[in-house]
């Protein structure tokens, strides 16, 4: 549980399905694409708070989501 | 016995001295062996020393070492080797050219790595059912191999073919430590042929990579760690352990010894499958095939780029990465001066979208979108910065490198032809049809 290494948001593509949550609820890192896919900046995940990124993770109605340590 | 290979045969050529394609048709596993000489037999030590001693890389596409995947290979009870041979890229044929006339010499290469690695069960992954039907009748005449260490049973599971059937979980029977081909069907796609899609279609389900990395060499054919090959990289490995690193690397670059493969069309007089040593000129190629005067040539396939047709291009992979392209699996397209480039892009991209095994939103939505602004620009409207900018938004965004390829090559596409671009918004057309030199229907070779 270190908190000095970074986590990824990594997305499984063939689950996604473009609900949108995640871009609504971390619009800091998360924007959506022409067809309302995220497009995520993971510099911008690991500089807010690991909390927020769990939420993220737990809200995808699509499970789509996961936070992986980089590294 | 020719009539047989007639559907899968490929015109074939070469420049310099052939070792995969030297004697054509070696159908009869004697008339192989006299060619070539026997086959040895080498521990996984001294198969590494080899792989590394030469760099052998995947020739596939990805250009990975394959000493690195041997390496990667998890320990498990029942490792398997897979020979790739759905050849998914309508311009390719390099690999139906080696399976349809020299077959014995991919056998021997999978027969190799499975020696080493103790597996007892190769499957060929074939597409084409004409040569399906070709590797039917060269596998029933193929003797069964032995593993390391183990004595002869005589079982024999060689040349049984359980084609197009479900392998997940199926254990060898008996004890029986000798090694057997099995050759399986599998959907003619271009995604199919991606590792993991073909890994999936083999364990029976749908021809698509999973969403989440799982590497075949540590989760493969039912669950157990698997070696999957490209059928030229097993070929290229029959001749290595044949000719020893010294002798193989007598041809090719300081890094990048040996030979390749590479299938050429377009606007060609002679279009084939040419085995060439690494670092061939693009000019010495271009001369042997009798190229027509080209805009451009495309190199690598459609997950590959657009390049100048500069006759002192290297082709190498670091010779073709340091001009900005990639060799990929070989494919090399001479696109002529009669034809209209941009329409050949568009078709393509059409092509690309249609490829799409449509499980990820990027590439299903994003590779259609991309190949309606390409046809805008074919006829003279619309933006090249509006297909930029979309080619842009699909790399990194999907389960498998589709978007990542098909993305390259559009980008690499628009900057090829960004005079063309130009010249289509101020008369609206070049005035050249889409004379097609980009195949996106298998091409009939014979």
């Amino acid at each position: 549980m270190s908190k000095q290494r970074p986590e990824r948001l990594e997305i499984d593509w063939t689950r996604c399905d473009g609900h949108g949550l995640c871009a609504a609820l971390l619009p800091e890192a998360i924007r959506l694409d022409d067809w309302g896919y995220p497009i995520i900046d993971q510099r911008r995940v690991a500089a807010e708070p690991v909390a927020a990124a769990r939420r993220v993770v737990a809200c995808c109605p699509a499970l789509a989501l996961r936070l992986e340590r980089t590294g | 016995m020719t009539a047989l290979l007639d559907p899968v045969t490929v015109p074939i050529g070469y420049v310099g001295t052939p070792r995969l394609l030297r004697m054509p048709d070696l159908f009869e596993f004697d008339a192989h062996l006299a060619a070539h000489g026997a086959l040895p037999a080498l521990d996984r030590p001294a198969l590494l020393s080899l792989l590394d001693a030469v760099h052998l890389t995947g020739r596939g596409g990805a250009g990975f070492p394959l000493a690195a995947k041997l390496r990667a290979l998890r320990s498990g009870p029942e490792p398997v080797v897979v020979i790739n041979g759905a050849e998914g890229e309508p311009a390719s044929a390099k690999d139906r050219a080696l399976l349809g006339w020299v077959p014995h010499l991919v056998l021997d290469g999978a027969q190799l790595l499975a020696t080493a690695v103790g597996a007892r069960r190769c499957l060929v992954a074939i597409s084409d059912p004409a040569l399906a039907a070709s590797l039917r009748q060269v596998l029933a005449c193929r003797p069964e191999f032995q593993l390391a260490g183990s004595h002869r049973t005589g079982r024999s599971v060689t040349g049984r073919s359980v084609t197009g059937r479900s392998v997940a979980g199926r254990s060898a029977a008996g004890r029986s430590a000798a090694g057997g081909f099995e050759l399986h069907a599998v959907p003619d796609r271009f995604v199919a042929g991606e590792a993991r899609a073909l890994i999936a279609a083999l364990n029976g389900g749908p021809a698509a990579p999973p969403g989440r990395r799982v590497l075949p060499t540590d989760r493969g054919i039912g669950g157990q760690p698997t070696l999957l090959c490209n059928a030229e990289t097993l070929a290229q490995l029959a001749v290595l352990a044949r000719l020893g690193p010294a002798a193989f690397g007598s041809v090719g670059t300081p890094t990048e010894p040996g030979g390749t493969l590479l299938t050429v069309s377009g606007a060609v007089r002679s279009p084939g499958v040419l085995e060439v040593p690494l670092g061939t000129r693009l000019g010495t190629v271009a001369a042997a095939v009798g190229a027509l005067p080209s805009q451009a040539v495309v190199i690598g396939g459609y997950h590959g780029g657009w390049l100048a047709p500069n006759p002192e291009l290297e082709l190498s992979r670091a010779g073709l990465t340091a001009a900005g392209g990639t060799l990929g699996a070989g494919v090399l397209i001479f696109v002529g001066e009669q034809t209209c480039p941009l329409a050949e892009l568009a078709r393509v991209a059409g092509w690309l979208a249609g490829q799409s095994v449509r499980q990820c939103g990027p590439c299903t939505f994003g590779l259609p979108a991309l190949a309606g602004e390409l046809t805008r620009l074919a006829a003279g409207r619309g933006e090249a910065g509006n297909a930029a900018r979309i080619a842009g938004l699909l790399p990194g965004r999907g389960a498998c490198a589709h978007p990542d390829g098909a993305s390259r090559f559009v980008r690499s596409g628009l900057a090829a032809l960004a005079g063309e671009v130009h010249l289509h918004r101020a008369y609206g057309s070049c005035r050249r049809p889409d004379l097609g030199h980009l195949a996106t229907a298998r091409r009939v070779w014979s």
